[in-house]
């Protein structure tokens, strides 16, 4: 599903026909940058369908992909566990089972706006890793220091061990992504 | 652990290391890396079958069925997602996602373990 929006989004992104950058100033290279998004994936129908000539959305390839891939795996099993924790054990530790959800609420968005193209998304995205990193360093350091108070795990206890530290490394390796491939500055 | 786990574990790690090694070599994924990953898949079928074979002959699985069988049905989309992917991009990250695949797996197995014992 995810995959078809994508591609659909993406030969509408090489098509900007849009009135704003139709003008003169927009060379052709400018033409495909993240930055010029498309109100609706369903206007590639009007759009030149100019797949070769400039690259559309760059984030969500190569790297980016693998990045995507593993974003998602981790928005999965914390949207899981959250829900199992909240549904079975909810009483026992309602901040960290919070946690949890929250948790797996900003790998979903992290998620998402990774793989969608344009300048919103870029934004999004760039909220999402900020918190998340937020997140694991501030319950990480919480469950070192303050560990009566943070017994139950979350994804993000001990600066994610559970989990390989992954959780850690992940939204470090997403901001690099995200500001090598950040789009464009937009012309007036 | 049971012989289900030391499986995927064994297959699990081959096809990561195969998939990393041909990402590492810039290469796109082939034959070899995708039929790794269908061994993973092939692999969590055979725990599959064990898991209701063991279960229709009356053992009890000690955790949560629901969880065991969440994580097994979540675990066997993992490799079909990782692969049509990879299809859509024939790049050599794509690679490493599938390398992704059988460390994943490997993890659901050991939690499945735990779950079952």
């Amino acid at each position: 599903m995810e995959e078809a929006e994508n591609v659909s989004a993406k030969s509408s992104q090489d098509g900007t026909g849009t009135p704003a950058v139709s003008s003169p100033m927009t060379g052709p290279g400018e033409a495909g940058l993240p930055g010029a998004r498309s109100t609706e994936a369903g206007t590639a129908d009007t759009a030149p369908a100019d797949t070769a000539a400039a690259p559309a959305n760059t984030r969500n390839t190569g790297p980016g992909r693998l990045l995507i891939a593993v974003y998602a795996v981790f928005a999965i099993s914390a949207t899981a566990r959250a829900g199992y924790q909240i549904l079975t054990k909810f009483s026992e530790a309602p901040l960290a089972y919070l946690l949890s959800a929250f948790a797996a609420v900003v790998y979903v968005v992290a998620t998402v706006s990774l793989a969608k193209p344009g300048r919103t998304a870029f934004k999004v995205s760039v909220v999402a890793v900020l918190v998340e990193l937020v997140g694991v360093l501030v319950v990480g350091a919480l469950s070192v220091f303050d560990s009566v108070n943070f017994p139950h795990e979350t994804v993000w206890s001990l600066f994610g061990r559970g989990y390989g530290f992954i959780p850690l490394l992940l939204p470090i390796l997403g901001l690099i992504w995200l500001y090598r491939r950040r789009p464009a500055p937009l012309k007036a | 652990m049971d012989a289900y786990f030391y499986i995927i574990l064994v297959v699990g790690l081959l096809s990561t290391i195969i998939c990393v090694a041909a990402g590492i070599m810039k290469k796109a994924p082939n034959d070899t890396t995708i039929l790794s990953v269908a061994a993973v898949e092939l692999s969590l079928v055979v725990y599959l079958v064990g898991s209701v074979v063991r279960v229709a002959s009356g053992e009890q699985i000690a955790g949560e069925p629901w969880e065991f069988w969440g994580y097994l049905a979540t675990a066997l989309l993992l490799p079909i997602g990782a692969v049509y992917w990879a299809i859509l991009e024939r790049t050599r990250w794509s690679n490493f996602v599938l390398a992704a695949v059988g460390v994943t797996a490997l993890v659901m197995a050991a939690r499945m373990n735990q779950i079952w014992y």
